[in-house]
């Protein structure tokens, strides 16, 4: 009997054993005694020997199958399924042989199930190769204990043949003597086994079957290889064979940690060290000069290949993204509240302002006074300058970037390797968010991960870009690439940003926080002003006074009822869809706030509105696997662009209706209020860091996650997993008001996506969290934002899920 | 003594099922250890786990006699004595080790044995180079 599992545990999960031994017991024992005699002294003295061997196998089948570990696969630790909470697909698919295979999510057990894997719902764990759950003997029939249960149907029903027939000889032999007790233990018995010979039959016959055909009966069950090919089986006798023959996988719960500590302390080898040592630990296990020899060369090939493609990286400066990772990572290490104080000078972002500072409040933002000091240390000349200049500059500037806001981290060196070397602090810090909290830090730990991957210079493109070329190129298969290297396809939407895209942005804000940008479009509006400046009050804040009124744009609105765009239905991975959920449900604050904007204003913005999306649908199935990050990137750049048109069209809107329109100032004025004007003290604004509420709302906020239909049409890896099974009763409320269909989000969001009415609407999106565990307003239950470390929410981040089916 | 290096990242190397539900894992090269230690190294311990797991899962003789036997003896042979599957695991936890003193650990890296994992992933432990970043 299995030692886990509710179910199995239960009493009345005893009654069928019970019963099965005790009719074989009983039945088999009272034929030894009153029938065997006779038959020894009739038939032929073997015959009792004969059936007590038999009924000896049986008994020992019967206790393997019993007792025996099915192949239980041990739950996933805490740190393994870090990336695969809200954001990976429900299903995942691998190539067996050629056929594809769907390998769903188990949310009990935290990990893909592997092929043929199915987790059993009374014993309540996965079992490798997992055929049924037999009551008769009170466990799970796996991979390990198959052939033990198939052996026992076999002998069993051998067995109960003989008794049978050989009950029913001596019956026939003592008809006249048919009531005494001899005759009538004999017939009692006979009719047992007779009468449970049929059913054990058909189920040896069944399992015959099964086996010639290399199927489970699980999947037989579920019809999983009706109509196509089974890869797993391997011909009716190898089959038979692999049955009989196959050696005995081992138990993976029960053992023994015999683990010999391995001391790991710095100061760690590093590649290009290694080759400088002439014949040194290289062996692994194979002693081969020719191997040595080998790798050197190829090993300097890669490091001259990664230096070359160093110098003039195509790709937009990745340190923002660490500079924007460190500062969460300091953020939630921090946890304070913050509020942002958003001086703008684009329209759509006094929109965002009161909302972002709700949701920079539920956050946990870095103490102002600390991101003053680390963005001050970036200096100016990290602005806007060194990152229109050449793409040599990232490498640098990102470390300096790494430097500043990391204070608590080792500063790194300078040099080439730098940069590679500022993604493993981040990455313990994604580490320390994990241990702090598992839940709920999966998200930001996965934006983390990745962006530790993507902060991984521009050497990462050599071995990824072919990847992401097959990636692109291919459907389905490279998806399971996708998830494992989640950071590859960043280089894709990377590369296909624009020169600057938001990366330099962040820096020069970061710096000092008003920086004259020469290139207007160069940056993303929404991200200006974004601060995180606790102790000022918005109104007070010096920044804001010299900046106009801050009129709803109706340029925003036009982005926000913009009609989404074909190219992203069934695009957008879960992550983007909360986005998008989030970011309909950021405006409502907002728009109470909002001045009403002549209409004719707002129709002529709408009208000049880009409609057109040039992702191609193609993409829109690969994108399911890709990360927030790259998501982001890809919406940065359709911000941009939108940004460009939307200029050109205040600035003819300007023209038509005269300067008194106060929005049609702001974006004259590109940057920010120079620092003058705010005091030595305050602090520039901040923008969203990467994988914060704000940043994924403000991507959000343009539109992007609408999408009209329910599930793309490519394959359901667009559904979500949802949290996990331990989450909070609020999921199946949440569930309840979403719509959604299996484990998709986007159509629950839907149609409230263009409620502005205020916070009861973003309640029919996401789950209200309880008050007394989340004070702070709905929105700023954000469920990706990455608050791991944030105490009251660890519990109600779980519950917090946009497709929240389990 | 020294204080042990802190955990910066864990890598898991996933499994390869193109060749069926034999324990194979995938000998791509994942990203984060890019810095970390040459690539041939690293395919090359897994290639030789993956061939480890190949001999512990081969349907031979040993096997067949081993099945004969525990039949013979209603199974209690495997109280006294370690299949073949054991066996071999022994020798995998052995060459993990060796590997993991020789090569990952002065590289800061730690691989543990997949099969404390139910044989579905390796995971590399990667550790802080503090040394480094001074």
């Amino acid at each position: 009997m299995p030692a886990g599992g509710s179910d199995s545990l239960k009493p009345s999960a005893f009654i069928p054993v019970c019963t099965a031994v005790c009719l074989l017991v009983g039945s088999t024992s009272m034929f030894f005694v009153f029938t065997c005699p006779w038959l020894a002294l009739t038939l032929c003295p073997a015959v009792p020997p004969c059936c007590a061997m038999l009924f000896f196998f049986v008994l020992a089948n019967f206790t393997m199958a019993t007792f025996m570990d099915a192949g239980v696969l041990p739950v996933a630790g805490e740190d393994e399924d870090k990336d695969d909470e809200f954001r990976a697909p429900l299903y995942k698919n691998v190539e067996v042989k050629g056929v594809q295979v769907r390998m769903k999510w188990c949310a009990s057990c935290h990990f893909y199930r592997p092929p043929r894997c199915s987790h059993c719902s009374i014993c309540d764990h996965c079992v490798e190769d997992f055929d049924h759950h037999c009551p008769w003997v009170n466990n799970c029939i796996g991979r390990r204990n198959y052939r033990y249960f198939f052996l026992f149907l076999l002998s069993l029903t051998v067995h109960m043949i003989g008794v049978f027939t050989f009950g029913l000889l001596y019956v026939l032999h003592h008809m006249e003597d048919l009531w005494k007790l001899h005759c009538l233990v004999t017939l009692v018995v006979i009719s047992i086994s007779g009468l449970f010979l049929i059913p054990v039959l058909g189920l040896t016959g069944f399992h015959l079957y099964l086996v010639s055909r290399g199927r489970t009966t699980n999947e037989q069950v579920t019809g999983k290889f009706q109509g196509g090919v089974n890869p797993f089986t391997r011909g009716c006798c190898n089959n038979l064979e692999y049955l009989v023959c196959s050696p005995i996988s081992p138990n993976y719960t029960a053992r023994s940690r015999k683990k010999t500590a391995v001391h790991v302390r710095p100061p760690f080898l590093r590649p290009e060290l290694d080759r400088q040592m002439a014949a040194k630990v290289r062996d692994n296990g194979i002693q081969s000069v020719a191997l040595q020899n080998k790798q050197s060369p190829t090993g300097a090939v890669e490091l001259s290949d990664i230096k070359q493609l160093r110098t003039p990286p195509p790709l937009p400066p990745k340190p923002d993204r660490s500079l924007l990772r460190s500062q969460v990572a300091v953020m939630d290490d921090v946890g304070h509240h913050t509020k942002s104080v958003i001086p703008v000078s684009i329209p759509t972002v006094p929109q965002l302002r009161p909302v972002l500072e709700a949701i920079s409040r539920g956050s946990s933002p870095i103490p102002p006074e600390q991101l003053l000091r680390t963005s001050d240390q970036q200096g100016g000349a990290k602005g806007p300058d060194s990152f229109s200049e050449s793409k040599g500059s990232p490498v640098r500037g990102s470390h300096q970037a790494c430097l500043s806001v990391q204070p608590s981290l080792q500063p790194c060196t300078v040099s080439s390797s730098s940069l590679q070397l500022n993604s493993l602090p981040l990455n313990s810090r994604s580490l320390t968010l994990k241990h702090s909290g598992r839940h709920g830090s999966k998200c930001q730990l996965l934006a983390m991960h990745t962006d530790g991957l993507g902060s991984n210079p521009v050497a990462g493109i050599i071995s990824t870009s072919g990847l992401l070329a097959s990636q692109c190129s291919s459907s389905v298969g490279p998806s399971y690439d996708n998830l494992i290297n989640p950071g590859d396809p960043q280089f894709l939407a990377q590369r296909g940003a624009p020169s600057l895209g938001y990366h330099p942005h962040f820096m020069s804000l970061g710096s000092d926080g008003a920086v004259q940008r020469p290139v207007p479009h160069s940056y993303s509006p929404v991200f200006m002003g974004v601060t995180r400046q606790s102790p000022q009050p918005r109104d007070s804040s010096p920044s804001l006074q010299g900046l106009p009124s801050r009129d709803p744009s109706p340029s925003y609105q036009g982005f926000i009822q913009r009609d989404s765009s074909p190219a992203f239905q069934g695009l957008i991975p879960r992550d983007l869809q909360t986005q998008s959920v989030t970011s309909r449900d950021v405006p409502p604050p907002g728009a109470v706030k909002r001045e009403t904007v002549p209409q004719g204003l707002q129709d002529s913005l709408r009208d000049l509105m880009p409609q057109d999306m040039t992702l191609p649908k193609s993409a829109a199935a690969r994108y399911d696997n890709f990360s927030k990050t790259i998501m982001a990137s890809i919406y940065e750049r359709r911000e941009l662009e939108e940004r460009e048109r939307m200029l050109h069209v205040q600035a003819r809107a300007q023209a038509l209706y005269g300067p008194d329109v106060g929005i049609y100032d702001i974006p004259s004025r590109r940057s920010l209020p120079p620092d003058n004007i705010r005091p030595p003290g305050s602090r520039g604004p901040t923008p969203p860091a990467y994988g914060s509420r704000e940043f994924l709302m403000s991507t959000g906020i343009l539109g992007y996650g609408m999408r009209t239909s329910p599930l793309s049409s490519s394959s359901t890896s667009s559904l979500t997993r949802g949290p996990k099974t331990s989450s909070s009763p609020l999921q199946s409320s949440s569930s309840s008001s979403l719509h959604s269909k299996g484990r998709s989000s986007s159509p629950a969001y839907g149609p409230p996506e263009r409620q502005t009415q205020g916070h009861s609407s973003s309640t029919s999106t996401l789950p209200r969290l309880p008050s007394n565990t989340y004070p702070t307003p709905p929105y700023t239950s954000y469920p990706t934002a990455k608050r791991s470390s944030l105490p009251f929410s660890s519990e109600g981040k779980e519950s917090v899920t946009l497709g929240t089916l389990k | 003594m020294r204080q042990q290096a802190s955990i910066a990242a864990k890598v898991f190397i996933q499994r390869d099922y193109t060749n069926g539900t034999l324990c194979q894992f995938q000998t791509k090269f994942p990203s984060e250890l890019e810095t970390r230690m040459d690539k041939q190294q690293f395919e090359e311990t897994v290639r030789t786990l993956n061939n480890l797991y190949a001999e512990a899962e081969k349907l031979g003789s040993q096997s067949f006699f081993e099945g004969c036997l525990a039949c013979l003896t209603a199974y209690t042979v495997f109280l006294c004595m370690e299949t073949h599957y054991e066996k071999v695991l022994k020798k995998i936890a052995k060459y993990i080790q060796e590997q993991n003193d020789k090569i990952y650990a002065p590289r800061g890296l730690l691989l543990t044995d997949p099969i404390e994992r139910g044989l579905r992933v390796i995971e590399i432990t990667i550790f802080e180079d503090r040394s480094f970043s001074r």
